[in-house]
């Protein structure tokens, strides 16, 4: 690890201006950025700490019914939040996967998203309950889709000086849910060789009304996978159904074989996680599902 | 910053204020090992992985490898140092000995700060929720069922003599 | 002395046999314990090691200027600073010797690097920081050379040869050219070839197991301090501390009488901590600065060539029996890959891997390789759990072919004491019958599986281990207040403490809070081999018999002085000598009153040395019941019974906590731990997330059940216990997912993706 300085940047404005100081990285909860230093991967000149900003530290509901996460905000305090305990079912699944109770105590909703892993847990279940980033840089505020914040494997799309503030999620339709699952050979303490997320919506005949379906570990960067979302929107919410989408969303994935599992592996895997995924929405839903 | 330059750190550890000099890139693990002289917390892997270096922080566990010593300020540290009271061991560590839950005892002083970070929150946890709490620490010596033993007989005494309170 | 034959050691149970706790139990949950990385010094420098990034490679020059240089370095070693140990150089340890070579080789590189990971050179600076810091400036230009990395490479023909003095040994006409192949091993008996082509049923598997690791939680760590006169003290966490004094000695050829090793608390050895890695570098670098040096490896180096993992091995097992099922054969073909420096030749683990059954042909062939991997060492058992993957599951396909129930195609065909061994010799006492019978009448065997969302498989396997004897020596003196003090001369890796305690207590007749057992430094107490091949309980409860004994009677002596009677009348029970006649007010005296009234007539100063104790050989049986999630692969172990006779239990918690441990550690090889070499040599998953030992998740409780078959001539009737149960682990796993998805996963670990392509395939 390298000699660097160690800042609190108390306020928005602060950590904007920090942010501009080439070497700079922020820091949250460390638990990517830490492990990244002692490798000698990443050699900050400057870490910023920005977990006491106030924007970045709270849950808030939003004024028309949503929910407003700060970046900051670590696993465990989001996994026993009751709002998304009970309507972003598969973010709270996804957020009580990271590392150990011990990572989950400190890693952030902002540092699994701005690490920008294709492996993430969080993220699949982010995007597919539609997630905004609200993004503050040196020339204000902008806020865009989650999915769009993803530029390659640890990259993201943020320019020099800009920081995630938080992560906006819209109330869900009256009758939905999601869920995230992921395949690890270790029941925890794992990284995902893939994750699969899943969100629908259904009408009073069962008929899927909005769907939405986020992979890990499948490309790059995290994906939507289109071809499975339209293969479930105005279908019966069936077993038929859901099996069609599974295998829709094996061409939505272009993944590569690496130390954690083979391509061919993990086409397989996409297969099971989005069925299984669809079968725990449904059960969420209360939905008696046939063949 | 040059590589021999030190920082002055506070940190607050079982109950008492210090102030001490480091190296700018000491983490907690490092603090307390290193320029406190607090060995009980011991370090298996430095990345988080192994769970070996389990501390609470501000009543939490979190692993103290994965903390950078200047984050430590305002923090409320707990390690397994500050467990025992006047000579009177916490249940779950009197547990572990009667229950042969430690063999080489690497693990140990993390697996117990796990443990007393679930028994703060739940005082009657099932196998299940035990297993799930110290999943983040690795034990290589036990098969971790003597473990899993000893923190649900430790939540029976602490039931116990809390009512008889 | 007692002749042991004629104790009834049965009798001996008010200490032994209980499940005391573990009298150095309260500083470990204290935190109070100390290991070699707990430790500081005034002065103390620390030291970091700079490692190979070729998996081979010569080193042409190794420039220490510029980090010499670095504020806070102290000083630098190379291979340069170290005595140079000729190839074949050994040194009198364990049965057949070590090769001293080696343990140099793996302390530091000499011209050529054989490994990733491999040290080049050893700063001590100031802080931990700068070492690593100086680490950066340390130029070594290497000159690259092709790396052979697996088996099938190292044997290929036309494959580079590593090294350039390693002549295949056991060949017939004797091989002349360098080769990878250290050594090829032949056990033969009638004629195995024909009695498979003519068995009514036979069945052969061909496996492939991947390097795996020991994963001990404490990364390897010494401190050294050399005073002005030469002396060295070097605090380790070693297996073996007279064992580390020689290694140590040879490495910087000092006379072993300037050297002191004081063994600390060790976080986990499991074999993997018997050679040294980095104690002579520390010597050294003390000497040169005269400030005590301390190194602790960082888990990535532990895992990245600092240390020695087990071998990764291809056997394939070919068996056949007639239609009654009696075995007629065993066929086997034994490659094991001994990592970057030639290993132990296979024979020891061949004869293992088929001394449970008695067949009458035999025809054992093994191969120990060179790779540029990191050089294997110990890991419980070594080569067992290996070998056992490839045999039991050979076993069950027999099994399954003959329609016959595997334990009784067991007892069928059960090696017993008196047996003719693969090696041709008499089997010593062993109770695998009596095994058997507890297995097929307990409940883990006759209740139902159950019913799972997907198949499930009960597998049945058998694991053997010979172990060792080797010497143990200890020293017992009298407390001024009457208790014995024992001082061991070996380390404690396993509760040794404990069970020899118990057994002073039990000698004395005394309770376990009234005796002191301490590891004893190299100078303190003489020789003894180290904690290894489950043989430190037994030789040392032997040593401690011996010196109980002679204290016992000089006590007995000086208690017949001070009561004025014959000692040879006096009768002695729980730290009393009494007169005749004592029961009628007669004459008695305590331990401590006598030791009270004769403390400065001279010191009770006893020794028991053991040493060619007889075997006492260990068997287990092992039931796993398993769900295979047949979309994903993932195996589920859902129930787990280990059976194991271990002669005598000192203390059952122990003996469950070797044998819980022990399967928990092949449960993880068995299914997810897996050394993931690239083709340059580097090891991609050197962490403990990607390395992946289990959790509390991924595990049931281990129901161990102990079973007690004395060996004769044993004091206790002691075993082995601590490396026989991982060895059924993965046959036994194995056994249990072929059953439940039809179709056999022949590689370990049996990874998701693994059973997944087997589910696939059937
Ligand atoms: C043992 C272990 C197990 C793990 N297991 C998992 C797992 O199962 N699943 C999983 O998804 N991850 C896992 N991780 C990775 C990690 O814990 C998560 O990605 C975590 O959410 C990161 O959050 P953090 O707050 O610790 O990030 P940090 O390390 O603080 O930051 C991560 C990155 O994001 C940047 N950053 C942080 N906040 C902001 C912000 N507001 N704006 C812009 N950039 C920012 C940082 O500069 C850094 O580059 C594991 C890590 C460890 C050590
Ligand atoms: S040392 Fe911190 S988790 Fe292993
Ligand atoms: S007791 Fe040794 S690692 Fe847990």
């Amino acid at each position: 690890m390298n000699p660097y300085n160690y800042q609190k940047a108390a306020t928005l404005a602060d950590a904007v201006a920090a942010r501009g100081q080439p070497g700079t990285f922020l820091l949250a909860g460390g638990t990517d950025l830490i492990a990244q230093m002692k490798s000698g991967h990443r050699a900050p000149v400057n870490v910023v700490d920005v977990k006491s900003i106030p924007e970045l530290a709270s849950v808030q509901a939003t004024g028309d019914g949503g929910l407003e996460i700060g970046a900051a905000v670590c696993a465990s305090k989001l996994a026993q939040n009751d709002t998304i305990r009970q309507q972003h079912a598969g973010l709270h699944d996804s957020v009580q996967l990271i590392g150990s109770l011990q990572i989950q105590n400190r890693a952030s909703i902002g540092g699994n998203v701005c690490n920008a892993a294709p492996s993430a847990d969080a993220v699949p279940a982010l995007i597919v309950d539609a997630a905004q980033a609200r993004i503050a840089g040196p020339k204000g505020e902008r806020t865009i889709a989650l999915e769009d914040l993803f530029a390659g494997p640890g990259r993201t799309t943020l320019s020099e000086g800009e920081l995630l503030v938080s992560i906006v999620l819209p109330k869900p339709d009256e009758r939905s849910a999601s869920a995230y699952l992921r395949f690890t050979p270790r029941r925890e303490m794992d990284i995902a060789v893939v994750g699969a997320a899943a969100r629908i919506s259904v009408d009073g005949n069962n008929n899927i009304t909005g769907a939405r379906v986020s992979l890990a570990s499948v490309a790059p960067t995290p994906i939507r996978a289109p071809a499975a979302e339209a293969a479930l929107v105005g279908a019966p919410a069936s077993g038929a159904t859901f099996a069609a989408a599974a295998i829709a969303a094996q061409t939505d994935a272009t993944p590569i074989s690496d130390i954690r599992g083979s391509a061919e592996y993990r086409r397989e895997l996409i297969a099971v996680l989005v069925r299984r995924a669809l079968e725990q929405c449904a059960v969420r839903l209360n939905l008696e599902i046939s063949q | 910053m040059s590589s021999s330059q030190k920082v002055v750190v506070t940190c607050r550890v079982n109950g008492e204020d210090h102030t001490v000099l480091a190296d700018p890139r000491d983490t907690l693990l490092e603090l307390l090992r290193d320029r406190l002289e607090m060995t009980g917390t011991k370090e298996g892997c430095g990345n988080g992985n192994c769970g070996s270096c389990t501390v609470l922080a501000d009543g939490v566990a979190v692993c103290a490898c994965l903390v950078l010593a200047g984050e430590t300020d305002g923090l409320e540290i707990t390690t397994v140092e500050g467990l025992t009271a006047n000579g009177t061991r916490h249940p779950v560590q009197q547990a572990l000995i009667e229950h042969g839950g430690t063999q080489c005892g690497f693990c140990t002083p993390g697996i117990i700060m796990s443990a007393v970070a679930l028994l703060n929150e739940k005082s009657k946890p099932t196998d299940a929720e035990i297993r799930h709490a110290i999943a983040g620490n690795i034990c290589r010596c036990t098969g971790y069922e003597k473990i899993v033993r000893a923190i649900s007989s430790a939540a029976e005494t602490s039931a116990t003599a809390r009512a008889e309170v | 002395m007692n002749d042991p034959g004629q104790i009834d050691w049965s009798q001996k149970n008010s200490v032994v046999g209980k499940p005391l706790p573990r009298v150095d139990a309260g500083e470990r949950v204290e935190g109070t314990a100390k290991y070699p990385a707990d430790m500081a010094l005034p002065g103390m420098l620390h030291a970091k090691t700079l490692r190979s990034p070729h998996a081979h490679a010569k080193i042409k020059s190794i420039d220490t200027m510029k980090a010499a240089a670095l504020a806070g370095v102290k000083a630098i070693v190379t291979s340069g600073d170290f005595h140079d140990v000729p190839v074949g150089a050994t040194i009198p340890m364990g049965e057949a010797g070590y090769d001293m070579w080696m343990v140099s080789v793996i302390n530091i590189a000499r011209d050529k690097v054989f490994w990733v990971g491999q040290p080049v050179a050893v700063v001590a600076a100031t802080d931990p920081h700068i070492a690593e810091a100086a680490l950066a400036l340390i130029d070594v230009e290497y000159e690259a050379l092709p790396a052979v990395m697996s088996i099938d490479a190292a044997m290929a023909p036309g494959a580079p040869a590593i090294h350039k003095h390693v002549i295949t040994t056991g060949l017939e006409p004797p091989a002349q050219v360098p080769s990878n192949v250290c050594s090829r091993s032949v056990i033969e008996r009638g004629n195995a070839d024909d009695a498979i082509s003519s068995a009514a049923a036979s069945a052969a598997i061909d496996t492939t197991i991947d390097t795996g690791h020991q994963g001990y939680i404490e990364p390897q760590a010494m401190l050294a301090q050399v005073d002005s006169n030469g002396f060295a003290m070097v605090w380790a966490a070693t297996q073996g501390q007279h064992t580390t004094e020689l290694m140590i000695s040879r490495m910087l050829d000092r006379p072993q009488s300037r050297i002191k090793v004081v063994p600390v608390e060790i976080g986990g050895g499991f074999g993997g901590k018997i050679s040294i890695h980095g104690e002579a570098a520390c010597v050294l670098l003390s000497e040169m600065t005269g400030r005590p040096v301390k190194m602790v490896m960082s888990r990535e180096e532990v895992f990245q060539g600092g240390s020695g993992p087990p071998a990764a091995a291809r056997h394939r097992i070919e068996v056949a029996a007639e239609a009654d099922g009696t075995l007629t054969a065993i066929k086997g073909l034994y490659r094991q890959d001994c990592g970057g420096l030639p290993g132990l030749p296979p024979s020891l683990m061949m004869q293992a891997s088929a001394a449970l059954y008695q067949a009458p042909n035999l025809h054992l062939e093994g191969y120990d390789v060179v790779t540029n991997k990191p050089r294997t060492e110990a890991y419980r058992g070594p080569g067992g759990i290996q070998a056992y993957f490839a045999m039991e599951q050979a076993m069950d396909s027999l099994c399954q072919k003959l329609d016959m129930d595997p334990v009784e195609f067991r007892k069928k065909n059960a090696a017993v004491t008196g047996s003719t061994m693969p090696i041709g010799t008499p089997f010593p006492s062993i109770g695998l019958t009596t095994i058997l019978d507890a297995v097929s009448k307990h409940d883990c065997w006759t209740s139902p599986l159950g019913e799972g969302a997907f198949p499930r498989g009960r597998g049945f396997g058998l694991g053997y281990w010979r172990g060792t004897s080797m010497t143990s020596a200890c020293h017992i003196s009298i407390s001024g207040d009457g208790r014995p003090m024992v001082t061991m001369g070996s380390a404690d890796i396993s509760g040794t403490r404990t069970t020899m305690a118990q057994v002073a207590a039990e000698q004395f007749e005394l309770s376990i809070d009234d005796v002191l057992v301490t590891m004893g430094d190299t100078k303190s107490v003489g020789y003894s081999d180290g904690a290894a091949g489950s043989r430190l309980a037994r030789t040392m409860a032997a040593a401690i018999v011996e010196a109980s004994d002679k204290a016992l009677a000089e006590l007995r002596t000086r208690a017949g002085r001070l009561l004025q009677t014959e000692p040879q009348t006096l009768t002695y029970e729980r730290g009393v000598f009494r007169a005749p006649g004592a029961a009628q007010g007669g004459a008695s005296i305590s331990l401590a009153e006598i030791m009270q009234a004769t403390l400065t007539d001279g010191a009770i100063l006893e020794t028991g040395v053991s040493t060619k104790l007889p075997l006492g050989v260990e068997v287990a049986a092992h039931v796993a019941d398993v769900e295979v999630d047949t979309d994903t692969g993932q195996v589920t172990v859902l129930r787990y019974t280990a059976f194991q006779d271990v002669g005598r239990a000192l203390n059952p918690t122990a003996v469950e906590g070797q044998i819980e441990g022990s399967v928990v550690q092949g449960l993880g090889w068995a299914l997810t731990e897996s050394f993931d070499y690239g083709d340059d040599g580097r090891l991609r998953n050197a962490s403990m997330l990607d390395f992946r030992m289990p959790t509390a998740l991924d595990v049931p409780p281990v129901e161990a059940v102990i079973i007690e078959t004395p060996v004769p001539d044993v004091p206790y009737g002691l075993r082995g216990v601590g490396e026989v149960p991982i060895v059924p682990v993965g046959g036994c796993v194995a056994n249990a997912v072929a059953r439940a998805i039809g179709a056999r996963v022949p590689q370990m670990p049996m990874t998701p993706e693994r059973v997944l392509k087997a589910v696939k395939g059937r």
